[in-house]
């Protein structure tokens, strides 16, 4: 980012020398003039415990700034500012218009590159004070994101249940399948069901496929969550599965995580932070 | 003139205070009226959120902590929508503060939850590593005081019109009435909460500081 | 020239208000320090629980410092300063020697009470208004003593010309006589109610109207008691100590108007970007532009008084004070106003560039004119040379290093804070979260913290020159006219 190409940066930068200098070569002026000069002048009548004053007239840089000043505020406020019609609200929205305008492009069509970089940047901000920066969680005071999206979270997802985002459904009950069913239902989701098709336990799908109708009850024959019942499983692991989390929040079994549905962050930048916490488990 | 009001006092203090009383009347009231009036779903506090926002108070957590969102871009990314005139209607006093050693709150209820609340009140490094806000660990002992956040509330409703009772509004009703509410609010609170002796209290019917004012910090949207 | 000491002044009051200008002094710049030191160091928060808590100091070092050491301190000019300008004792009338006895002892009450309730975290959390009800009409009767005190001593007195400092005196009065009123309208509820805490209060505005009242007060607050008073301590003490007349007449008086017509429209530049009125925002950073010039004005008619006396500067370390005040007095009367813009404000409002600015001001220029004043008023009220020179030497250059590490550490924290908050990515996303905004700023908190240590050992040693001179001094037979009398 280029600080100076900021308008606020520049003037407060610059409103600083000016603070410095002017007061430096004002005082500095005075100071010659102590160094060089004799007071002088005509003194008035009164006297206060021994503290006289001169009649002498006002400096003339001082006077003239002054009126000079005066005339500007006048004109100021009369004409500048009611011609500038100005309202700040107007400006933001400028602001976020030039805003948009600028990243437009590159939020259009973002490649993979641009979201990991931008949700990287959307993590640390809006995210790391829950996750912690490295997204794990900080001792398990929210969800280990370095872990979350494997099979051994779905795997601990059916063994311990899963609530909180308030679907109509509203939870999964705790201890569904024993640990071995678990296991390879999952893997038989993640090979046939799950958008990325793929299993680390290839010899368990068929062990798992009659299990399946254990989750389809809930989770539709195709994982989709029967219409927003509840949870879309094929989607789970994916950038599109954490900005529905996103959401909905989740008030689960570790704690309670927000909605982000104020305006703060916008689809893509959502994807964006789902793609980064997608590459979190490595 | 003005020498001759340097030997006059009585005049030139009347002189002195025409001057400064002026500007105060000029820039203040005209928008009297106008600021005062709520904007749509604004709603006054619930006794437990006031008895909150008294604790923010007097832990001067406005020290620290502007409730104030600039409209710029860079603010309502961070915070959330700028803020508007009327959702302060029911602010007394108003707490917009003027530094920010920590972030703004003015909706930190948007995007911070009970739990996180209760870590970082605790031992904000514990959640933020290098937060220098400090811990608030008496907040864990002290009892919340509900009775001066009734006074406060049913004297706002009745000197100053605050809508309590209305359709829609927060209910306060008799003192009784109005613990039970609190009691309530409470008690869904510290559900979401990790802190044992917290819990433990409120078994004994005690309402820990903690509790109200994270029911505030929650409100804060 | 006509001898001064014709009169008995009597310094009795003014002697007990510099014993607390002292004492509070102390506490609350060592407060200031030890929050500066917990903003770097967040241990530091626990050395006595609840008590001890940044948040619960804040308060009491800004009330301690503005109430405690500087309200005693003008409190303590005036007493002096009054009596002299207006030739007349305070001891001629019984009835104002009361009055201002009366007006000490009730001060001290007031103040200790407001340090107990602060710690206790009764406040009401409007900046330098932190104070409950009861504390506040304490406050009021107060002001009415000193009140009571200014006007009574005006109508005997024999000078009939009120000098410049007078005007500034009776204006500190006036001005936060209005603004403290309004600003602390609140209603107590247990009357209301009948329950709960007794002292608890709640604000007559609600929202941006209590804003707006609060910062005309508080803008004010610093015009009427940072400002004004010192103002009128300068306009003494120096043409006092230098023996040279005030440069010009026609200057003290424009700019004691400018002063007071200008000053009370600026309060707006607070607020700006906030939720008042887009108008009077303008109008606050529009007035604020003006006011560089009736504050330069004073400050400038100051050093014009000064001229051809380098000789004096150089050897007089209390003219060194009050000349480096006048320059901190033009520096903080700059910023101000360059913070006032709206653009500039975007940035510095909320940062800490705020801070520097506020100790440019009462470090530089409060600080050392009431030390200064002090310092002059020393012999002349215990007849007693001061004690020594060469602490005082070593004290202005202890404390202007401690000032300038104060202020350019905050600057650099400010502004890059202020940056940091608005910086965004290649996205076009915020580029730090908020924690990086604090952590890049804890080498200037230290820094900041350590200037403030050596202003407050520099106030230490001003604190053991002031008690060595009123113990040990040597004492002078006759008053002396002009300069101050010290000891190498
Ligand atoms: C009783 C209904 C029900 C059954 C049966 C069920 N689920 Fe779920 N499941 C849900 C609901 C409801 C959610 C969403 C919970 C929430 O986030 O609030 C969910 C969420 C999930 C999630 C997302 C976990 C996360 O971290 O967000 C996965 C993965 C999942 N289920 C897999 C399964 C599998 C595999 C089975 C079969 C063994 C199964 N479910 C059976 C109701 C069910
Ligand atoms: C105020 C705290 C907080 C914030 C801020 C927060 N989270 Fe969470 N998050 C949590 C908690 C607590 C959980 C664990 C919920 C549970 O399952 O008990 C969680 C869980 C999650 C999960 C797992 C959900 C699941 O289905 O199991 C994902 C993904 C997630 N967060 C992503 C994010 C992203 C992305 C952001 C930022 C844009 C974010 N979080 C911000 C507290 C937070
Ligand atoms: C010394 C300054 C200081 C004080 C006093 C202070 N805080 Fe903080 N606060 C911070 C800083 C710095 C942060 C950012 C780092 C963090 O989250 O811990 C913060 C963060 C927060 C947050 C998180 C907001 C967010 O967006 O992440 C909340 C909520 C909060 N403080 C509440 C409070 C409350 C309530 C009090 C008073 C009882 C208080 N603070 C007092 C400095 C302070
Ligand atoms: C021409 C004169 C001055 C102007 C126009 C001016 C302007 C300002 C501005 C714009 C702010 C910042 C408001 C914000 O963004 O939060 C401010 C704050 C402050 N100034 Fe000045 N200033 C002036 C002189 C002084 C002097 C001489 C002092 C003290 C000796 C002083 C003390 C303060 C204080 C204490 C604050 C902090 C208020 C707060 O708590 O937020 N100012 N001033
Ligand atoms: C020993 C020297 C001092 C130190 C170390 C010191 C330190 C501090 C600190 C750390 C703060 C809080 C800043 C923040 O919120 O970030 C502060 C605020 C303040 N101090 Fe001091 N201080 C000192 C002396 C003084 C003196 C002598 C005065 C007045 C005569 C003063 C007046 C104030 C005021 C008005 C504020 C509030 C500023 C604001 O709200 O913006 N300080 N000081
Ligand atoms: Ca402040
Ligand atoms: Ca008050
Ligand atoms: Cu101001």
């Amino acid at each position: 980012m280029n600080w100076l190409s900021d308008n606020v940066n520049l003037l407060a930068l610059i409103g600083a020398a000016v603070i410095i200098i002017l007061v430096v070569f004002v005082v500095g002026k005075y100071i010659k003039q102590m160094k060089h000069d004799k007071g002088s002048g005509e003194l008035m009548s009164d006297n206060w415990d021994g503290i006289g004053e001169y009649k002498n007239p006002l400096p003339i840089g001082w006077s003239l700034s002054f009126i000079g000043t005066i005339i500007w505020a006048i004109w100021y406020f009369l004409v500048g500012y009611p011609l500038n019609s100005y309202s700040q609200i107007g400006e933001y929205n400028k602001e976020v218009a030039e805003h948009n305008a600028r990243f437009e492009n590159k939020w259009a069509n973002p490649d993979k590159d641009t979201l990991m970089g931008m949700g990287k940047g959307i993590f640390l901000v809006q995210c790391a004070p829950c996750h912690g920066v490295l997204g794990d969680g900080m001792d398990a005071k929210s969800a280990d994101l370095t872990y979350w999206g494997g099979e051994d979270a779905v795997v601990e997802a059916i063994l311990k249940g899963v609530k909180g985002s308030h679907y109509p459904l509203e939870e999964m009950p705790a201890g569904l399948l024993d640990e071995a069913s678990a296991k390879a239902v999952t893997a038989f989701m993640m090979k046939e069901i799950n958008v990325k098709k793929s299993t680390k336990n290839p010899d368990l799908v068929e062990t798992g496929r009659p299990l399946w109708a254990t989750c389809s009850a809930c989770h539709g024959e195709d994982g989709k969550g029967m219409g927003g019942m509840s949870a879309d499983i094929s989607q789970y692991g994916t950038p599109e599965f954490i900005a529905n989390v996103l959401n909905l929040g989740k008030k689960g079994l570790i704690g309670d995580m927000p909605k982000f549905t104020d305006d703060r962050l916008t689809k893509v930048q959502k994807l964006a932070v789902g793609t980064y916490i997608q590459s979190l488990r490595q | 003139m003005f020498h001759w009001l340097e030997r006059n006092p009585f005049f030139f203090a009347v002189g002195v205070f025409l001057v400064i009383a002026y500007a105060g009347v000029v820039t203040i009231l005209p928008d009297f009226m106008e600021s005062a009036r709520p904007v749509i779903g604004t709603k006054p506090y619930t006794v437990l959120e006031l008895a909150g926002r008294q604790i923010y108070i007097k832990d001067s957590c406005n020290a620290c902590h502007s409730q104030l969102i600039r409209p710029f871009k860079s603010e309502t990314d961070r915070y959330g929508m700028y803020s508007l005139s009327g959702e302060y209607a029911y602010d007394r006093p108003f707490l917009w503060g003027s530094k920010r050693t920590g972030p703004d709150l003015m909706r930190v209820g948007n995007y911070r939850t009970t739990d996180w609340h209760d870590h970082h009140m605790r031992n904000p490094q514990s959640v933020v590593s290098g937060s220098i806000m400090p811990a608030y660990k008496h907040m864990y002992t002290n009892n919340a005081d509900i009775q001066t956040a009734y006074a406060e509330a049913y004297t706002v409703k009745k000197v100053f019109n605050v809508p309590y009772d209305k359709p829609n509004m927060p209910r306060l009703g008799t003192f009784e009435e109005a613990n039970k509410e609190v009691m309530k609010e409470a008690s869904a609170i510290i559900a979401d909460m990790k802190s044992d002796d917290v819990k433990e209290a409120f078994k004994k019917g005690e309402i820990k500081e903690i509790v109200a004012l994270i029911a505030y910090l929650n409100s804060l949207k | 020239m006509q001898a001064s000491n014709v009169l008995n002044y009597d310094y009795s009051v003014a002697k007990c208000f510099t014993y607390a200008t002292i004492l509070f002094g102390i506490v609350g710049m060592l407060i200031g320090v030890i929050i500066a030191y917990q903003m770097a160091y967040p241990e530091l928060n626990y050395f006595a629980g609840e008590y001890g808590t940044y948040s619960r100091l804040r308060p009491l070092h800004t009330s301690g410092v503005i109430f405690g050491f500087l309200l005693s301190g003008i409190f303590a000019t005036w007493y002096y300063v009054g009596q002299r300008v207006l030739k007349v004792s305070i001891a001629e009338s019984k009835f104002l020697m009361s009055v201002g006895r009366v007006h000490f002892w009730l001060y001290l009450v007031v103040i200790l009470m407001a340090v107990v309730s602060l710690f206790m975290g009764i406040s009401t959390s409007k900046e330098y208004a932190e104070l409950e009800w009861p504390l506040d009409i304490g406050v009021v009767l107060l002001w009415v003593l000193w009140g009571i005190s200014i006007f009574g001593l005006i109508g005997i007195r024999r000078e009939k010309t009120l000098y410049v400092s007078i005007w500034y005196y009776i204006a500190t009065f006036l001005g936060v006589a209005m603004l403290y009123l309004f600003n602390n309208m609140e209603v107590p509820t247990y009357f209301v109610s009948g329950m709960g805490k007794w002292y608890h209060s709640v604000s007559m505005y609600a929202g941006t109207n209590d804003a707006m009242v609060q910062w005309w007060y508080g803008h004010n607050a610093v015009a009427f008691v940072f400002t004004v008073p010192i103002v009128a301590m300068i306009y003494y003490f120096l043409p006092k100590e230098s023996a040279q007349p005030i440069f010009s007449y026609k200057l003290s008086i424009l700019s004691f108007w400018g002063l007071m017509f200008v000053y009370l429209w600026a309060g707006g530049h607070h607020l700006l970007y906030s939720t008042v009125p887009d108008w009077v925002q303008t109008m606050g950073s529009i007035f604020s532009i003006i006011l560089i010039l009736p504050s330069w004005g004073s400050a400038i008619n100051m050093l014009l008084t000064m001229k051809g006396e380098w000789g004096q500067l150089k050897e007089n370390p209390l003219i060194k004070f009050m000349v480096l005040a006048s320059t901190f007095y033009m520096l903080s009367t700059l910023e101000g106003p360059i913070q006032a813009i709206k653009s500039v404000n975007a940035l510095a409002h909320f940062t800490d560039w705020i801070p520097g600015h506020v100790h440019d001001g009462t470090l530089g220029w409060v600080g050392f004119m009431t030390m200064a004043a002090l310092y002059h008023m020393t012999p002349r009220m215990f007849k007693k040379e001061l004690f020594s020179k060469k602490l005082m030497e070593s004290q202005f250059w202890l404390q202007t290093t401690g000032i300038v590490m104060y202020f350019s550490s905050m600057w650099i924290a400010g502004i890059t804070q202020g940056m940091m908050w608005r910086a965004s990515d290649q996205y076009g996303n915020l580029e730090y979260s908020f924690m990086d905004t604090v952590s890049v700023l804890i080498p200037y908190y230290t820094l900041r913290a350590t200037g403030g240590l050596f202003y407050l050992i520099g106030f230490l040693l001003f604190a053991y020159n002031m008690y060595k001179t009123i113990t040990s001094g040597k004492a002078i037979l006759s008053e002396p006219q002009n300069s101050s009398p010290m000891q190498a």
